[in-house]
């Protein structure tokens, strides 16, 4: 599961899923008896009402926008919106977090009826509902012109076999969080290569058994993708709609994070451990972990969950092999509009709104907590500048803005990474203990998500 | 059957009439919750929908490959040997509970007995959870088992334990529940065999084991019955715990969790519906095998 995913997710309603899911098996078959190959129609439709002028006036006429997002809060973003264009009506639904939307929209889409106009898609699912043809090319509406808004690493995220299929809502690039109580009572400085990680692994490793520099999630493939990332990894290769490539056995990306962890492992310096439960989070609070390396998203979850630790936690740059700067985004979603839109120039215009009207931008960063996408905020002085009580006397957005900077270019997803991502814990999951064989496992995994690409009809590399 | 008359005839079509009024209710119940659904997925299970090439008829394909799939076979096997292990001993713990609370020398019946059932009252998704916090090898109640008596106990949900885990959280749902079906198997034993069998001078064992144990028979089939098909069947406890420690249960770790996961995750409806019916046919055939050695070792007798 990708990281972000699990913020929203695990505060929510998660427990549900499978309590849900008989009841989902049944209903889900049931809408897919309408699906058959009337998705071709959906295309010609959709092409031929692309017009870029249009969307200029669409939020002066009365519209409806059905809206599907588990982001809590965002609700005071769309309120803005209503307030600014009284004639549109947004309909803001929570069908679940992540996966579970996931799921519903996949099925809407096939059943032909059903879907919203508008949703909240994570940038790693965002090439499944694309390459399927499910999603409005924004490009066909003068997209391409936002491009300068966006941090590169975000607009990247969004550009999927030749077309825009999102507009960037919020970005976790990685950075590097660490217990100042810690490392001082260790005497120890921020680690800024891995050599030092693993080090200062060592050393607390001597002072108390029982605590690690950080931990290993086996089933979160999203901080195992991220990890590769930084590591200057492209495991995933897509080209054109039908192609695509896994190389995670001969990744030098891959290798190199495999070479960074195993030894760690080897030397019970990182935790193997399942991660977003209560137990990580109490482990959390106690400093059980040095170091959490994750999005910059973090911040707002940890002031909800760990409250008490205000001022124990400080921000730094990712360690790198080099130490030169180096980081990935990990999680992170875009707001696309799908085939089934009614309006679908006033639906490009709220998502598009909605993620760069500044007004906007400063209320899904404030209200709702989410590290923007846009250039705006991101080389805003004000913004990088701003104190955050949760880390007092520091300048995390200065930290979060160079991260954002430094993110390695040119990772793709593939189209079927939710998939790719779910047999994570049952291929690399299974090596994340002492002695365990990650090159091995890089291969089983590749070996998985290969067949399954041929299976779906892909072209596999 | 000797030729029916006319006039015989006639009331015998008003009361199949009749009978059939009182049966239509059933039979579109049936057909709408049963019926439709099976034939839709084995219609399903007959196609292949690609991301690339769209949907496509593929006759057995679906089944062929689910025949030869590792992953699917390993979750079956998982499921035969939690059903070899986990059910037996449930089994003989409601047996005893029953002939505990049947013996008449139990104090305080009445509250044994809810006490044993109420656990099935316990929806089994809370129950996983519930148990999935104990298991807790940090903060749970097993790593305050280990504290007190300065050992490490093993991880409970650790890949080794995980089907023993999942094993006690199912006997202790239904341990009540079979119980239940036990104890009112042995309240339809007739007063006079046991009156008989006190003039034969039969003592309360020899009671338990020449009368009740036999005339429990049908009830205890009708248990493993179910317990052939609640263990085929495992989803909720092992996707719960799966939470708390995703590497121990694997995407294939029972057949119906893999179902799931390749119609959710891998939008593999097809195959997916393929690998349901399979495991359906599987559970009918072990519960039909259970049925026949009972019956064969009663002709025996």
């Amino acid at each position: 599961m990708n990281a972000k995913s699990s913020i929203a997710g695990r505060l929510g309603s998660r427990r549900s899923t499978s309590m849900t899911a008989a009841v989902t098996v049944a209903a889900l078959a049931l809408s897919l008896a309408a699906c058959g190959s009337d998705s071709k129609s959906d295309d010609d439709k959709g092409g031929k009402q692309a017009d870029p002028s249009a969307v200029a006036g669409a939020l002066d006429q009365p519209a409806e926008i059905t809206f599907w997002s588990w982001v809590p809060n965002i609700d005071r973003t769309v309120a803005l919106f209503e307030k600014k264009y009284p004639k549109v009506h947004v309909k803001l639904v929570n069908v679940g977090q992540s996966k579970d939307e996931y799921t519903k929209l996949q099925a809407a889409l096939k059943a032909g009826s059903g879907a919203p106009d508008v949703a909240q898609i994570e940038y790693y699912a965002l090439p499944q509902f694309a390459i399927t043809k499910q999603l409005v090319n924004l490009a066909d509406f003068g997209a391409a012109s936002l491009r300068d808004k966006f941090a590169s690493s975000a607009w990247s995220q969004v550009n999927v076999a030749g077309g825009i299929y999102g507009v960037p809502q919020d970005t976790g690039p990685m950075a590097m969080f660490y217990r100042k109580d810690v490392l001082d009572k260790l005497g120890a400085t921020p680690p800024k290569t891995w050599a030092e990680v693993a080090e200062l692994g060592k050393k607390i490793k001597a002072a108390d058994p029982a605590n690690f520099v950080t931990y290993l999630d086996p089933g979160d493939a999203g901080q195992a993708n991220s990890l590769i990332w930084q590591q200057g990894g492209k495991p995933y290769q897509v080209s054109g709609e039908s192609s695509a490539a896994v190389k995670l056995k001969d990744d030098p990306g891959a290798a190199k994070w495999a070479a960074t962890w195993g030894p760690m492992l080897a030397d019970k310096t990182v935790e193997s451990t399942p991660s977003w439960n209560e137990e990580w989070w109490k482990s959390m609070g106690a400093g059980k972990y040095a170091l959490w390396l994750a999005g910059a998203w973090a911040p707002a979850v940890m002031q909800k969950n760990l409250p008490q630790g205000a001022g124990q936690w400080a921000v730094a740059p990712m360690p790198t092999g080099d130490g030169a700067p180096g980081s990935a985004e990990n999680g992170g979603s875009s707001v696309a509009v799908t085939k089934q839109a009614k309006n679908k120039a006033a639906s490009v215009a709220f998502a598009t709104w909605l993620n760069s009207d500044p007004e906007a931008v400063k209320s899904l960063n404030s209200d709702v907590g989410l590290f923007p996408a846009t250039r705006l905020l991101l080389d805003d002085p004000t913004f990088r500048g701003a104190d955050l009580p949760y880390f007092p006397g520091t300048k995390p957005n200065e930290v979060f803005a160079q991260m954002s900077g430094a993110v390695r270019p040119e990772w793709q997803y593939l189209p079927f990474q939710v998939y790719a991502n779910s047999i994570f814990k049952d291929t690399i999951g299974q090596v994340y203990k002492p002695g365990g064989d990650l090159p091995g496992a890089l291969s089983t995994w590749q070996e998985r998500i290969t067949t399954f690409g041929k299976e779906q009809g892909f072209t596999m590399k | 059957m000797p030729p029916p008359g006319h006039a015989v005839k006639r009331g015998a079509l008003r009361r199949n009439l009749t009978g059939h009024a009182f049966f239509f209710p059933f039979l579109v119940v049936f057909v709408i919750g049963v019926a439709a659904p099976l034939a839709y997925a084995f219609r399903l299970s007959l196609y292949e929908d690609r991301m690339i090439g769209g949907t496509v008829f593929v006759g057995f394909d679906n089944y062929s490959k689910a025949l030869s799939d590792q992953l699917f076979s390993a979750g079956l096997v998982r499921v035969a040997l939690f059903f070899a292990i986990q059910v037996p001993l449930m089994l003989t713990l409601s047996l005893l509970a029953a002939l505990a609370i049947d013996s008449g020398r139990l104090r305080g019946a009445g509250l044994f007995r809810v006490g044993i059932f109420v656990p099935y009252a316990v929806p089994g998704v809370v129950a996983a959870l519930m148990w999935g916090y104990m298991y807790g090898k940090r903060f749970g109640l097993s790593a305050e088992l280990s504290d007190l008596l300065g050992t490490e106990l093993p991880d409970l949900l650790g890949p080794d334990w995980m089907l023993a885990s999942i094993g006690n959280v199912v006997t202790w749902s239904y341990v009540g529940y079979n119980m239940m079906i036990l104890y009112a198997a042995l309240r339809a034993i007739p007063e006079e065999l046991y009156e008989a069998a006190e003039m034969d001078g039969a003592g309360a064992f020899r009671t338990a084991w020449s009368i009740k144990l036999p005339a429990l028979k049908p009830a205890l089939l009708l248990a493993t019955t179910f317990s052939v098909i609640g263990s085929f069947q495992l989803f909720n406890e092992p996707s719960i715990l799966s939470a708390l420690a995703p590497a121990s249960v694997p995407t294939n770790y029972t057949p119906n969790l893999y179902a799931y996961n390749l119609a959710f995750n891998g939008r593999q409806f097809n195959y997916s519906a393929a690998i349901a019916v399979v495991l359906g046919v599987v559970t009918v055939f072990v519960a039909y095998l259970v049925q026949l050695a009972t019956a064969r070792r009663e002709r025996m007798q």
